[in-house]
């Protein structure tokens, strides 16, 4: 069995309308420890409510999850989660903010210190340990929720859109930075974006989504060399981006009403 | 600015106020001048009450005041997060919020009579409502993300309310309480003008009544000066537990 | 295929409650209940009556007093002075606010009146007016009026001062005159600030036009209730608190529809608690 388990997960939602929402439909998802699954698709389609119910905040309508063998019920500091908005806790600084999964294990303030310096050096944030994060750019917010998850070292790391905020410039530095970063430790990572060449660029695997009801369309393969040029990578989006592009159109351009899609 | 050149209008106008009284324009008996009411004040101070009625008003408020957060955030906090909390309370606190709390205060008579507890109550219950719905509000607004984040982290459980959903909805929380504190000396000087035997306002009261104008004026200006110190103390110690929004 | 997630999650749900609680029963199980409990509470004499009458001694009372004792003229009366203190104090306050916002010497002559002004418990100043005006209407509506007058005096400075400046810009290369842009431009937009200044105001008038009532008698629903408690009559204090309620209640439902009819334009997808 696969590291990360993924069997016969759906997620449906009963809403105000006649019909229920079926943000992710039947999964089959198996992810190999220490390897980074990017998973792309477009927008609706459940791939960050695929990676909330792989962190345990949201439970699956059917079928399960199992990480290690073990049932994921609930979130937990084995699975380090990143947000797109960054979701750092403004009445902390940076250092509150970095040590505060190190606070909650109950390890000393003078190894909370290291640690925690360690991480915020690691993301190159030297010298805004006591600033407020709302005082810190985009790119610098996200480096503090990267830095405040690696703390904990987590074995997984779930990190929904994380530079979906951001500006492109920054988001191509964030991006080389990141790749370093999961190279370097043995961590099992899962990626969700809407950007096809931020996942070839950084997965080792891609999973490709359909429009919603969302299910897995193919799972492919990256084996391009850290140091591909930049026109492989390209090659390679451009794979997936026409495996994409169908789903995409589905999700942007309102088909037919459900009822009649039903009858027709 | 500074906070003298900020308030030159006002005090100008009490320039302008005493000229006037001095060259006889003002009824010294409706309106007596400052400095009327400057010697008005050193006399009550002299006296040696001032500071025991104060004190008790004070004591009044800040039970009242104190009794409203505690109860206040509790239960807006717990209605924004227990749903039979919620199921409970939120039709009295529909149901009450339309009414003017300084109508309670006949009925606090009745239950009270004369002494701390009917103001206290009435300080209590006026500004409850204002507490219960910043804090319901607040805690409402919580990002959600910050508590995942959280729960992610290992917070569970109790932990997670006190850590997070507070600590989130804590400047909704704070700007209720300021519009609390300022309800609180309107309903603290309403009921003690009322009914009382001791108390700032009982003073003022009675002050009037046996035609000591001017040391009527005097109660009412210490009653401003309080009202206006404790905001400004309030903002301070406001500003200061959320520094961590200045946006610098 | 679509279907299968569904199938899958309607079979792999607990049975589900057959009802479904109404809403309107959650919203107000609580107070029936409630009330239940004070009529149950005195019927079985568990109170003193003179603290806690039965609920339904205070509503036959109640009656009564509506029938004989001409207790909504009362109420007549006390709605009456409120909303007279509440225009008078529209009017000025948002003068003043708007003078504020266009005049620079008005701004430093009145900011820090307004802003002194603003924390004090403006009925403190009562007997004040009382002794310059007696202790009939004149004093009670002044009194209400100077109370509830600085949110709205503030809320209009702000209002005014803070309109997008690219309204005034695109107004402006449209050819509105200097003149017709504050009617036009400004006064729309600053509409909704406007009126929640007023929106705040309003609870205000009526906290504080009842104290005055109870504070110099008269015809009010205050002297009302402030007479039956020194006589100790308490099923008339709680009927008094009732239909107070009921107005306050109908005041704000009547601001609120106000509100929604003169700000029928704006995005606002706000709902006030």
């Amino acid at each position: 069995m696969a590291y990360i388990e993924v069997a016969g997960v759906s997620k449906v939602y009963q809403g105000d309308t006649p019909d229920p929402i079926v943000a992710v439909d039947l999964v089959d998802l198996g992810v190999e420890r220490n390897s980074i699954v990017t998973i792309v698709g477009p927008s609706g389609c459940g791939k960050s409510t695929l990676l909330h119910m792989i962190g345990g905040f949201i439970a699956p309508s059917t079928g399960e999850i199992r990480m290690d063998g073990k049932r994921i019920d609930a979130p937990g500091p084995d699975r380090g989660i990143v947000f797109q908005h960054f979701a750092l806790f403004p009445w902390m600084t940076v250092r509150g903010n970095v040590e505060y999964g190190l606070v909650e294990k109950g390890i000393a303030k003078a190894e909370r210190r290291d640690i925690s310096q360690h991480y915020i050096d690691m993301v190159k944030l030297t010298g805004f340990e006591d600033v407020f994060p709302n005082r810190l750019s985009g790119g610098m917010q996200q480096r503090v929720a990267l830095a405040r998850m690696l703390a904990c070292d987590p074995d997984t790391l779930l990190m929904d859109e994380p530079f979906g905020a951001l500006d492109a410039q920054t988001r191509v530095i964030m991006q080389e930075e990141l790749r370093e970063i999961c190279r370097a430790s043995n961590k099992t990572v899962l990626f969700v974006t809407h950007d096809v060449r931020e996942a070839v660029f950084l997965g080792e695997k891609v999973v490709v989504m359909t429009a919603r009801p969302g299910r897995i369309k193919t799972v492919l393969d990256i084996d391009l060399a850290d140091d591909a040029p930049r026109l492989k990578v390209d090659e390679k989006a451009d794979e997936i981006w026409d495996i994409l592009r169908d789903e995409v159109i589905k999700a942007v351009v309102p088909g037919p009403r459900p009822t009649e899609r039903a009858a027709g | 600015m500074t906070a003298i050149r900020f308030y030159t209008p006002l005090f100008l106008l009490v320039a302008l106020w005493q000229a006037a009284a001095m060259g006889g324009m003002i009824s010294a008996e409706l309106l007596p001048s400052p400095s009327a009411i400057i010697s008005g004040l050193v006399h009550l101070a002299s006296g040696g009450d001032l500071l025991t009625h104060v004190g008790v008003s004070i004591y009044r408020q800040m039970a009242g005041l104190l009794l409203a957060v505690i109860v206040g955030v509790t239960l807006g906090v717990g209605m924004a997060q227990v749903a039979w909390v919620r199921d409970v309370f939120e039709p009295v606190v529909r149901i009450t919020y339309p009414l003017p709390k300084s109508a309670l205060i006949p009925l606090l008579i009745l239950w009270f009579g004369i002494g701390h507890n009917s103001k206290i109550f009435a300080v209590f219950l006026g500004c409850l409502l204002p507490v219960v719905v910043s804090a319901f509000n607040g805690t409402r607004g919580v990002n959600g993300q910050l508590v995942w984040s959280a729960r992610s982290l290992g917070t569970r459980g109790i932990r997670l309310l006190w850590k997070i959903y507070f600590r989130a909805a804590l400047p909704e929380i704070l700007s209720g309480l300021r519009i609390a504190l300022a309800l609180s000396f309107t309903l603290l000087v309403s009921s003690e003008f009322l009914i009382a035997r001791a108390g700032i306002g009982y003073l003022i009261q009675s002050l009037g009544e046996a035609g000591d104008y001017s040391g009527m004026f005097a109660g009412i200006l210490i009653v401003a000066l309080i009202g206006f110190t404790a905001d400004r103390l309030y903002v301070k110690f406001m500003n200061w537990m959320l520094r961590w929004q200045d946006q610098g | 295929m679509a279907g299968s997630g569904i199938a899958a999650a309607r079979a792999a749900a607990p049975a589900r409650r057959r009802f479904k609680i109404p809403a309107f029963v959650r919203r107000s199980a609580s107070i029936v209940v409630l009330l239940l409990v004070w009529e149950a509470v005195g019927r079985a004499e568990m109170v003193d009556p003179f603290l806690l009458p039965m609920l339904s001694d205070v509503l036959v009372r109640g009656f009564e007093e509506i029938m004989e004792g001409g207790l909504l003229q009362l109420a007549g009366f006390t709605l009456y002075r409120t909303l007279l203190s509440f225009l008078l104090a529209a009017a000025v306050g948002v003068g003043i606010g708007v003078a504020m916002s266009v005049s620079k010497r008005a701004r430093w002559f009145l900011d820090p009146l307004v802003s002194f002004a603003f924390p004090i418990p403006k009925i403190a100043l009562m007997p004040i007016f009382v002794l310059w005006f007696g202790v009939f209407d004149v004093s009670k509506v002044l009194m209400t009026a100077v109370a509830c007058i600085v949110p709205i005096i503030s809320a209009t400075h702000l209002g005014t001062r803070n309109i997008d400046k690219y309204l005034i810009w695109s107004a402006r290369a449209l050819g509105t005159s200097e003149a017709k842009l504050f009617w036009k431009v400004v006064v729309p937009a600053a509409l909704p600030a406007i009126l929640t200044g007023l929106q705040i105001a309003f609870p205000i008038t009526l906290i504080v036009a009842i104290v005055t009532e109870m504070l110099t008698g008269g015809q009010g629903l205050g002297g009302y209730m402030i007479y039956s408690a020194r006589f100790g009559e308490s099923d008339k204090v709680f009927f008094g608190i009732f239909v107070t309620a009921a107005i306050g209640y109908a005041l704000i439902e009547g601001f609120a529809w106000l509100r929604r009819k003169l700000l029928a334009w704006h995005a606002e997808t706000a709902h006030a608690v």
